[in-house]
């Protein structure tokens, strides 16, 4: 698995090496492309990290290539910039899953503490995708605050089963107890793997 | 304060006007061949409000009664006088305000007009049958009733002729006169010397004989019409001044062509100068009406495309803005991230000098943006100069990049290096671009985004012109192109459909052309032609 890194879409040469370099700055691992046809050109279906997407570029919007993402499986979360609120992208980047929209000029913690918040959307569905079917839907049981003896019943399992996988999805997505498993997935605006 | 300056200037004038139609009173005759006073109380009316008129009317009472009684005339004519004087700048002043509420204009054929009918013909006329009659009633002088009018008349309609044009043009255009360059300067000097010399020459000098009389009187015509030509009512206006102080000093004198009893050569001399005056007065102010209207519309064109320009960059304001922010987000990305690895501890001089550079790169990118909104936002006069096309064509492209971008609008261009120069107003000529720029983006907002592809070409056209093509990729026109460039017609829910017909006309004025090509489905093209500039060693001219 590649580590997780901050690719950043935009065809205005200036912008997208001042936000390579706040980036790096901030301590994050950064590829710039100057349109889509070069992320996608360069874009591996097990990259991880974000993708910082210009909404305006000639030829394509930042939407598509989100689209395209979808269609491909893709699953990097999106920050979306903007040279102007525009607030029907927004609406739609945000229904299609963005994790923020910001407008230029944007302040630097905004759009580090967006991308941080990308990254760890990621990184949890990155654990979640290495659960197996039945751990994920014992997570998605898990997260609604369900005792082992509920969820044993509700999946028709005894619930010294259930408690080895909870033990397992526990120790897959890095969580210590269920509280820190709930805020993760909260954090990272993950809707609960059991859906 | 200042009615009582006025006041005193009138006066003054008036005293001096009426010692000058003494001086040009033949001992013969009763009656001056030209008698100044009463136009100028007219011209002085003319120009002041009509609350001040009595004033005028007033202050001139003191100088007339000195001049007149100077002369020996009894109290009793001395105050007649004033009666018929007074009454005659009085009517023609009311009549010409009645009919022409401002000043009379001598740009203006129809002020003119009222000037000279109730100026210059029916008040001298009524007030001649005024003074006839007080002088009969007063038996002062000699002759009949209808003789008096008949010397009276011409006498008051020369003065009015040459004096009241003389004051108003000058009070009137005095100022932008004088400001005139050296070379206007030299060019009245040699006129009106040449005319003073003529004039004295054929009224004075020459002693003229039986035989050459008739030509020498249009010796000075040439001068005439050079000064209705080139300066306009004022200069004819100066011109018949110096003819008229010629040829009366000549006929007073018993000098010049006139020949006949000096009754009869006041007469002649009367006639010539009114038969003279009239017809080039009418001219310069004919030509002057001309250059005036071609102003006034070319100020409202002008104002027009102005407009157009400044609701042209109304409807991009918000591409424009997002063509300020690019560079703002690199300003402010650049320097929070040296901020950073400042703060980290981790920034070295290399890398500080390259953020510096790129803060500035991109700080410059966004006054250039500004700087170019403001050149055409201003409201200037054309200026046509020799310019590159290929330039003014980029220029159009940087400020309608914000525009292309957020409609995802990809930009092809092609342009042919060695294109000759055109000579164009640069402002005008981008805007005309702009505005084609702008359609053609519009005219794709209905196509796929990677459809979406904007030609623009440059190229040498037929007979050495300069071509430029803006091409889109939408879906052409409907109907004949024609149709777009007429007024108010307009595809679009907000638009005017005024751009492309400003547009044309803008084009026209170059001696250039604009037209659209383009079948249905495959895109609308528009060209515009110019003229390709003189250029000494560079490709020839365009003649045809």
């Amino acid at each position: 698995m590649e580590s997780p890194c901050v690719h950043v879409v935009d065809d205005d040469d200036a912008v997208l090496v001042a936000i390579g370099r706040l980036l790096r700055a901030s301590g994050l691992q950064v590829r710039t492309f100057a349109s889509p046809q070069a992320f996608f050109a360069q874009h591996a279906a097990e990259d991880r990290g974000c993708l910082v997407l210009d909404l305006s570029m000639p030829g394509a919007s930042g939407l598509e290539v989100q689209e395209a993402l979808a269609a491909e499986d893709c699953s990097l979360p999106v920050v979306f910039l903007s040279g102007h609120g525009d607030v029907a992208s927004s609406v739609r980047a945000m229904k299609a899953g963005a994790v923020d929209f910001l407008t230029k000029p944007f302040e630097a913690e905004a759009l580090v503490a967006a991308v941080r918040q990308a990254l760890d959307r990621d990184c949890v569905s990155a654990r979640v995708a290495s659960l197996t079917p039945r751990e994920r839907e014992v997570l998605g049981h898990l997260v609604e605050g369900k005792l082992n003896k509920q969820i044993a019943a509700a999946l028709g399992a005894s619930e010294k089963t259930i408690k080895v996988h909870r033990a397992r999805v526990l120790q897959k997505m890095a969580a210590r107890s269920i509280a820190a498993l709930v805020r993760m997935t909260e954090r990272a605006g993950l809707k609960t793997a059991a859906q | 304060m200042s009615v009582l300056r006025a006041a005193l200037v009138v006066s003054g004038s008036y005293y001096l006007a009426a010692r000058l139609g003494f001086a040009l009173t033949p001992p013969w005759s009763p009656i001056s061949i030209l008698w100044p006073p009463n136009a100028l109380l007219l011209a002085a009316l003319l120009l002041a409000p009509t609350r001040q008129w009595w004033v005028l009317i007033a202050a001139v009472l003191p100088a007339h009664i000195a001049a007149q009684v100077q002369s020996g005339v009894p109290l009793s004519m001395v105050l007649g006088w004033y009666l018929s004087n007074s009454s005659e700048a009085l009517l023609g002043a009311a009549a010409i305000r009645l009919l022409c509420p401002r000043v009379p204009r001598f740009d203006s054929f129809r002020d003119v007009n009222v000037f000279l009918v109730f100026g210059a013909l029916l008040a001298p006329l009524a007030s001649s049958f005024i003074d006839a009659a007080l002088v009969t009633l007063l038996h002062w002088g000699q002759g009949g009733y209808w003789r008096l009018v008949r010397i009276r008349f011409p006498a008051n309609a020369l003065a009015a002729l040459l004096v009241v044009p003389l004051v108003l043009t000058w009070a009137q255009g005095a100022g932008a006169a004088l400001g005139a360059p050296l070379r206007r300067y030299v060019e009245a000097g040699l006129l009106f010397g040449g005319l003073t010399i003529i004039g004295l020459l054929v009224f004075n000098w020459l002693d003229p004989g039986t035989r050459r009389a008739p030509a020498l009187f249009y010796v000075p015509l040439p001068f005439l019409l050079w000064a209705a030509v080139r300066f306009g009512p004022m200069g004819v206006a100066a011109a018949n001044a110096i003819l008229a102080a010629a040829a009366i000093w000549g006929a007073l004198h018993g000098l010049g062509p006139f020949y006949g009893s000096p009754e009869y050569n006041a007469r002649d001399v009367q006639l010539f100068l009114i038969a003279v005056s009239v017809p080039l007065l009418l001219l310069a102010v004919l030509l002057a009406e001309r250059r005036r209207v071609e102003l006034e519309t070319r100020g409202q064109r002008q104002q027009l495309a102005h407009l157009s320009r400044v609701s042209l960059l109304g409807g991009l304001s918000g591409a424009l803005a997002h063509e300020l922010n690019q560079p703002l987000t690199a300003i402010l990305s650049n320097a929070q991230a040296a901020e950073h690895k400042l703060a980290a501890g981790g920034l070295d001089g290399a890398e500080l000098k390259e953020i510096l550079g790129d803060i500035v790169a991109a700080d410059r990118r966004a006054s250039d943006v500004i700087r170019k909104l403001r050149v055409l936002f201003k409201n200037g006069d054309t200026q046509l100069q020799e310019l590159d096309v290929n330039d003014v064509v980029r220029e159009v492209l940087d400020l309608a990049h914000g525009d292309l971008t957020t409609r995802h609008v990809t930009i092809v261009q092609r342009v042919d290096a060695r294109l000759p120069k055109a000579r164009a107003d640069r402002i005008q000529l981008q805007q005309v671009l702009l505005n084609l720029v702008v359609n053609a983006c519009e005219a794709m907002s209905a196509d796929e985004l990677h459809e979406r592809v904007l030609r623009v070409e440059t190229r040498r056209s037929a007979h050495d012109g300069v071509q430029i093509s803006v091409i889109d990729s939408g879906p052409g026109f409907a109907s004949s192109a024609e149709t777009l460039f007429e007024p108010f017609y307009t595809t679009k829910p907000h638009g005017l459909g005024l751009g492309l017909s400003i547009s044309r006309s803008i084009i026209t004025a170059h001696g250039g052309r604009l037209w659209g090509s383009g079948a249905p489905g495959r895109g609308a093209a528009f060209h515009v032609q110019l003229l390709a500039a003189l250029s000494p060693g560079g490709h020839a001219p365009l003649v045809q």
